[in-house]
């Protein structure tokens, strides 16, 4: 950073600093500063308002404080509200979001899921910036970067009231730009959630959806999801160790796994699959080929995403997939192995099994684990209403993407 | 094609017709016990309020009119000059009066806002004149707040629009 930028950087931090302090803690109106914004407080708040925008009058409240009192009066009974996110800690609120900075996709997802209104969306992170497929009304919004390479001096500019970060994950450079941004302006909200957890993605649901005013909203998506996955866990347990099957779950990378430590292994597990090399080092280990033979695995999952870009919501490509899928069954010595011999080897994208859509991908994997027991569950249809019902995204999976195979 | 006086005609009267329909839901009408007062009558000024949980409305009362009294809570309207603010909380009515003066007309306007929904536009105004006689006395009226799209259609506008299409009509027949 030359001596330019860091004026430019100082300069923000200023306009940023000052915005929030006029507007930071507080609800708009609460006269006597008591936190909670009565009746009167708030009819005299508005008369104020009134009087200075129509009638030469010198209050000093603008249209957005006096929005912002109607918000919280109407939606939180006058009272801050106080949020505990995924990281524990807990953030008050005292004026409804409505110039959001997301650097995780998973959140922004879950946002638009519980129907945020998106033009409160001011600035996204690098990779949902590129997905312009899925998120097509982020294709003009500012570019914040990556948590592991933020462009500071962009959010700073885009002067938002919150911030999402990761909960669990990259907690050193989440932690990094929280402190950044709480020194340089105390009003910004940060939020810590993962939205990608079958564990904790239900509560994660519901606690944004009180924040945005959507908690009916919440339970309806929170249901859809837990039905899905309740589904699933319904439909494995009582399997014995012994009896679930044997699955090779391979990374983007050849010859690469996933150990317990890795989201991929979980949900593995959910849908009943048994990895013979979860107890790896690492998060993705790397396997001799040899012993994935000697495992001989039943059945042989692939991931398509990020390191093989083809498929998922950017192209049709069922084609890619079936290269993918052919490259496997043709390695030396494959033809040996049970998933092979069988026909049990898939491919299947990131986009479905990594992020907040990892319900859909778990469902692939339970129906292709054990179709008896799931002859019931269309992972295709859960995916279709989804994108239909709850991203609000004119998408047909017929014609459009390529997110399995076979 | 549009350049012929007929079809101009047309667009026009069919503009002055569209743009009233656009924003004939407001939720704010007005209504006035008598639009032609007695020199210093005092008459009745109803707003009906619709779909507007938290809102505010100024009023606008033409010059040597002055605001008379309302029924609506103390602590929720507040009177500057010509001008009355009441702060709307799930009201679907508020009724305030008015004093006439010895004479004069003008308009009364208005204008709204809904908080909630983030919206506002303007009340349509209300003619008044004393005893029904036209005087030049200018409307002490504030600066529209709303772009035309959201203004309400006067009836002349209506008028206009219908002997528009009268004439376009006639015009378009003789060709």
């Amino acid at each position: 950073m030359n001596r330019r930028h860091l004026l430019a950087l100082l300069l923000l931090l200023f306009v940023v600093g000052t915005v929030s302090a006029s507007s930071g803690d507080g609800i708009p109106g609460d006269a006597d500063g008591d936190k909670v914004l009565t009746g009167a407080e708030y009819a005299s708040a508005a008369l104020t308002y009134l009087d200075s925008a129509y009638m030469g009058g010198s209050g000093g409240l603008t249209r957005t404080d006096i929005r912002d009192a109607a918000w919280v009066y109407t939606h939180w009974d006058g009272k801050p509200l106080e949020v505990t996110d995924s990281s524990g800690q807990t953030v008050t609120l005292y004026r409804p979001l409505r110039r959001v900075v997301t650097f995780s996709g998973e959140s922004l997802e879950t946002l638009r899921s519980l129907g945020f209104d998106m033009e409160n969306v001011v600035a996204v992170d690098k990779y949902s910036h590129e997905k312009s497929t899925f998120f097509p009304e982020c294709r003009d919004k500012a570019n914040v970067g990556s948590i592991w390479s933020p462009d500071m001096e962009q959010v700073l500019s885009v002067r938002p009231d919150a911030v999402f970060l990761y909960a669990t994950i990259s907690i050193a450079a989440c932690d990094d730009i929280q402190r950044k941004l709480e020194a340089s302006s105390p009003g910004i909200r940060v939020f810590r959630f993962d939205c990608f957890k079958p564990a904790t993605y239900p509560g994660e649901i519901r606690t944004i959806a009180s924040m945005i005013n959507e908690s009916g909203r919440g339970e309806e998506f929170a249901s859809f999801y837990e039905s899905t996955m309740g589904r699933i866990r319904d439909g494995t347990a009582g399997i014995p160790d012994s009896e679930k099957v044997r699955v090779y779950f391979e990374y983007w990378f050849d010859y690469t796994t996933v150990s317990a430590k890795a989201g991929y292994n979980e949900k593995t597990e959910l849908a009943g699959g048994m990895n013979p090399f979860a107890t790896g080092t690492g998060e993705y280990p790397v396997v001799d080929p040899e012993a994935i033979i000697v495992t001989d695995p039943e059945i042989v999952v692939k991931l398509a995403g990020q390191g093989l870009a083809v498929g998922g919501y950017s192209g049709h490509d069922i084609a890619a997939l079936e290269a993918i899928r052919s490259a496997l069954t043709e390695r030396p010595g494959w033809s040996r192995v049970s998933a092979v011999e069988d026909g049990r080897v898939y491919v299947i994208h990131s986009d479905i099994l990594g992020g907040a859509q990892h319900f859909i991908g778990t469902a692939y994997l339970a129906k292709w684990f054990y179709p008896d027991r799931f002859a019931d569950l269309d992972p295709h249809a859960v995916h279709q209403r989804y994108l239909n019902e709850f991203q609000g995204i004119d998408f047909d999976l017929a014609s459009e993407g390529t997110f399995v195979y076979p | 094609m549009i350049g012929s006086p007929a079809n101009r005609l047309f667009c026009i009267a069919f503009l002055l017709m569209v743009v009233p329909v656009a924003v004939s839901g407001a939720p704010v009408t007005r209504t006035l016990s008598t639009a032609e007062p007695g020199a210093g009558e005092v008459f009745t000024v109803s707003l009906s309020i619709e779909d507007m949980a938290l809102g505010g409305v100024v009023e606008t009362l033409p010059g040597g009119y002055a605001f008379a009294g309302t029924g609506h809570p103390a602590d929720r309207f507040l009177v500057r000059g010509q001008q009355v603010a009441f702060a709307v909380m799930n009201d679907t009515a508020v009724t305030y009066s008015a004093r006439a003066p010895a004479s004069g007309s003008g308009d009364i306007t208005g204008t709204w806002e809904d908080y909630l929904a983030g919206s506002e536009g303007r009340i349509a105004a209300s003619h008044v004149a004393v005893d029904g006689i036209e005087t030049i006395a200018a409307s002490a009226g504030a600066e529209p707040i709303a772009s035309a799209a959201q203004q309400a259609a006067s009836p002349c506008a209506v008028l206009a629009a219908v002997a528009g299409l009268i004439l376009a009509g006639r015009w378009g027949g003789r060709r």
